[in-house]
């Protein structure tokens, strides 16, 4: 299991930002992530491996009309 | 054109003129505001007092205090004392910070009966106020339409009554404009405030601030929309203010310290520039750019608000609203907006109502427009959104309301709580974009059914009860208006913070002073109650204080710096929260830090509360929410997303929904959420330093600085 915003999920081998993203249909374009509370820049999304147990926050910067 | 202009011309009848010499700008401020009676044609200055500075700041703040002062607690809307007060703010004007020509608008609103505020951009704060005024303040009533010239070359006031078609706002903008200026160059030298024949008609009356568009050569228009003040505005048989000023510069403003604006100024146009366009692409879409996403998270109000995502709603996505956009460059609503959200439809050919056939300009659509008219009605259709878009702009009616309005009218119809015979013959099923652009145009101009849709939420329910038999109950619970205003378009159900934000708010449920739903539902950042209050003190004091300045809050987060990645709190956007102090301190030369802030906003949003409870609100029973913003009121809502409500059920409230009827399960969850919401109600009155009924304590008032007699008399009144 991975915690991503405080909710839980199946973690699955392959997980790497970007598909955790995509499994939360997180498709805001504008995402600040950090995995474990280590920042990953979105040129890395592609290739970070979220471990088993991580904790994501992806913070949409968003707040609002 | 030149016709209509040489008519205006010649029949120009001054009713009243007034001399003056135009006040210095010193640090942001004239030091002097205007006065003007349409009953009796007075014109008088008034003296800016330090203690107006000080407490009142100016934008809101001066609005809310001539108000005040102008007016009793039995004063109606409609009565000549009530005020229009339209004031720039301290900051309004500077050229070098994106989002800085905006000014704020007070009345007693038609649709509330209690204090109403706009925020809007154009060119007419800012030449204004360097016409020599802090803040124009309207009263009495016309006994035929006016319009009210202020010249600030030739420090000049005039009360004029002029031959003029009022009834299109579009037109009556361009004329004006064209009457004004000496030459076509010299038309970006003109703002014109004016509304429309739907202002006459209902009590969703907006004001048009225009500013002239040199590459199009054309007035375009920028909105004070919620809360009826065009309403007003025409009650007063006021046809449109105009302003000219011909001088404008960098240093117009006169501030303290121009090299600390200029040095802010560069910083934020450099991310702009570097990240705009990966970011939230304001340059190229501008607002739109929320649609595909608020559908995406479920967010976009769709059926009247009782679905947050439609799969049709394609047709209107930032995409395809994109593509309709024709300019190609920035294009902002005061100079120096390196932001330049504004958008615009060039040449649109309107395929009904009075401009039918003829080429027009339709400045956006912008989000609200496109989710209000479109997405919450069940239109799709692009072109449908552009041309009530123009329509409702035209007539002077909020797009807001309009959309808002229509989606409720529609449930109401398709629950046959009214009929075909009851609209005259409209058949306003959800989707049905004929029947929904007739009722705009019935709304515009006064007919039919129209007349009584533009009453509003608040007041239709009340009709549809009273003389169709609709049950009050269930119209209370889809009924989308809290205060009398009806809801803007986002989707609350899933964040109670945002359900607070909508309905906890001193003039309705418009998100300009809290829209939390992302920090709430998606990032999981307020988990309790505590969180959510702070967030619910915080973000309203902080958006508060954009409206004192004469500032459009979208630079503030509408670009991310790079800093933010790695600040601790993200959602502050700490970086540009220093670059206001920066800005504030360098125009006026004072030295106030990011909490000082806050504090300037709180005296003024407390002041708001207090004159609320003078009018006979401002109370916990008026902060009640409609429950479709808190949550599923029919079982089709329900079992739309019956995943996610069983969960809930079980997870949160602790209830097995296994073996429930959908309508049981319908009551555990409305029980629970209720509750929910009154739980925030008191902890967020708690955070504020109001009393279990909402009324702020005479010792957070004292802290304040605002206990002058009359504020403490109204509070000891109501404690």
């Amino acid at each position: 299991m991975i915690t991503v915003n405080g909710k839980q999920i199946e973690w699955e081998e392959d997980f790497t930002v970007e598909r955790v993203l995509k499994a939360m249909n997180y498709t805001f374009p504008k995402i600040v992530v950090r995995v474990n509370g280590e920042v990953v820049q979105q040129s890395k999304w592609s290739e970070f491996k979220v471990p088993d147990g991580a904790e994501v926050h992806a913070h949409h910067l968003i707040a609002g009309g | 054109m030149s016709g209509p202009i040489e008519k205006m011309r010649s029949s120009r009848k001054v009713l009243a003129e007034y001399h003056y010499e135009p006040a210095q700008i010193e640090r942001g401020y004239a030091g002097k505001t205007l006065y003007v009676n349409l009953s009796n044609h007075k014109i008088e200055a008034k003296d800016v007092t330090q203690q107006m500075k000080d407490i009142f700041i100016g934008g809101k703040g001066f609005g809310l205090w001539y108000l005040w002062n102008a007016i009793k607690p039995e004063t109606k809307w409609n009565d000549p004392e009530n005020e229009i007060v339209i004031s720039p703010g301290p900051i309004a004007g500077i050229t070098q910070y994106p989002g800085s020509g905006k000014s704020l608008v007070v009345t007693l609103s038609p649709l509330t009966n209690s204090i109403m505020d706009s925020n809007v951009g154009g060119f007419f704060g800012p030449y204004f106020k360097f016409s020599g005024w802090d803040a124009l303040e309207i009263q009495g009533k016309a006994d035929k339409d006016v319009v009210v010239f202020i010249d600030g070359d030739q420090g000049k006031v005039t009360i004029e009554e002029v031959d003029l078609d009022p009834s299109a706002s579009h037109l009556l903008s361009e004329q004006l404009t064209e009457l004004m200026a000496d030459s076509e160059q010299d038309k970006k030298n003109v703002s014109v405030v004016s509304s429309g024949s739907g202002a006459e008609h209902t009590r969703v009356g907006i004001l048009n601030f225009s500013f002239y568009d040199l590459r199009r050569k054309t007035a375009r228009l920028k909105q004070a929309g919620r809360g009826g003040i065009g309403t007003v505005f025409r009650d007063k048989k006021l046809a449109a203010l105009v302003v000219k000023f011909s001088s404008l510069s960098g240093k117009s403003n006169n501030p303290a310290d121009p090299a600390l604006i200029a040095k802010t100024g560069v910083k934020i146009t450099r991310e702009i520039n570097k990240f705009d366009d990966t970011q939230f692409r304001m340059r190229q879409i501008g607002t739109a750019n929320l649609m595909t996403p608020m559908n995406d998270y479920d967010l976009l109000p769709v059926h009247n608000f009782k679905y947050g995502s439609h799969k049709d709603a394609v047709g209107i996505s930032s995409e395809v609203l994109r593509s309709r956009f024709t300019q190609k460059m920035p294009d902002g609503c005061w100079v120096g907006c390196a932001l330049s959200c504004c958008k615009a439809v060039d040449d649109y050919v309107p395929k009904t109502g009075p401009f039918k056939g003829e080429k027009v300009l339709v400045d956006g659509p912008e989000y609200e427009n496109a989710a209000g008219l479109g997405a919450n009605c069940g239109i799709f259709d692009a072109d449908y959104v552009i041309e009530a878009n123009f329509y409702c702009d035209t007539y002077g009616i909020d797009t807001i309301s309009t959309g808002t309005i229509i989606a409720f009218i529609m449930e109401c119809y398709e629950k046959g709580i009214i009929n075909k015979e009851i609209t005259g013959g409209l058949e306003l099923n959800f989707g049905n974009a004929e029947a929904a652009m007739e009722l705009i145009h019935q709304m515009g101009q006064g007919r039919g059914f129209g007349k009584i849709a533009g009453q509003g939420v608040r007041r239709l329910k009340k009709i549809f009860a009273e003389e169709y038999g609709g049950d009050p109950a269930f119209m209370q619970d889809i009924g989308m208006e809290n205060k009398g205003l009806e809801y803007s378009q986002y989707q609350a159900k899933e964040s109670l913070a945002q359900q607070g934000g909508y309905a906890l708010t001193n003039k309705g449920p418009q998100h300009d002073e809290a829209w939390l739903i992302f920090m709430d539902m998606v990032n999981n950042q307020l988990p309790t109650f505590e969180k959510k209050a702070e967030a619910l003190h915080y973000f309203p004091m902080f958006r508060t204080w954009f409206g004192l300045m004469g500032l459009c809050k979208l630079p503030w987060n509408d670009i991310i710096p790079e800093s933010n990645a790695t600040s601790d709190s993200p959602e502050k956007i700490p970086e540009h929260v220093q670059n206001y102090v920066d800005l504030f301190n360098a125009v006026t030369g004072k030295s106030i830090d990011k909490d000082e802030m806050i504090r300037q906003s709180e005296r003024v949003y407390n002041f708001q509360r207090v004159f609320n409870l003078r009018m006979g609100f401002g109370t916990r029973e008026h902060d009640a929410a409609p429950y479709r913003a808190l949550g599923p009121v029919t079982e089709e809502e329900y079992e739309s997303r019956q995943e996610r409500y069983d969960k809930q059920l079980k997870e949160d409230v602790g209830i097995n929904p296994e073996g429930m009827s959908t309508a049981d399960k319908v009551a555990a969850m409305r029980k629970y959420r209720q509750e929910r919401y009154e739980t925030l109600i008191d902890v967020v009155y708690k955070r504020r330093g109001w009393t279990e009924n909402g009324v702020p304590k005479l010792e957070h008032l004292k802290d304040l600085g605002i206990d002058f007699p009359e504020v403490v008399e109204v509070v000891k009144n109501n404690l």
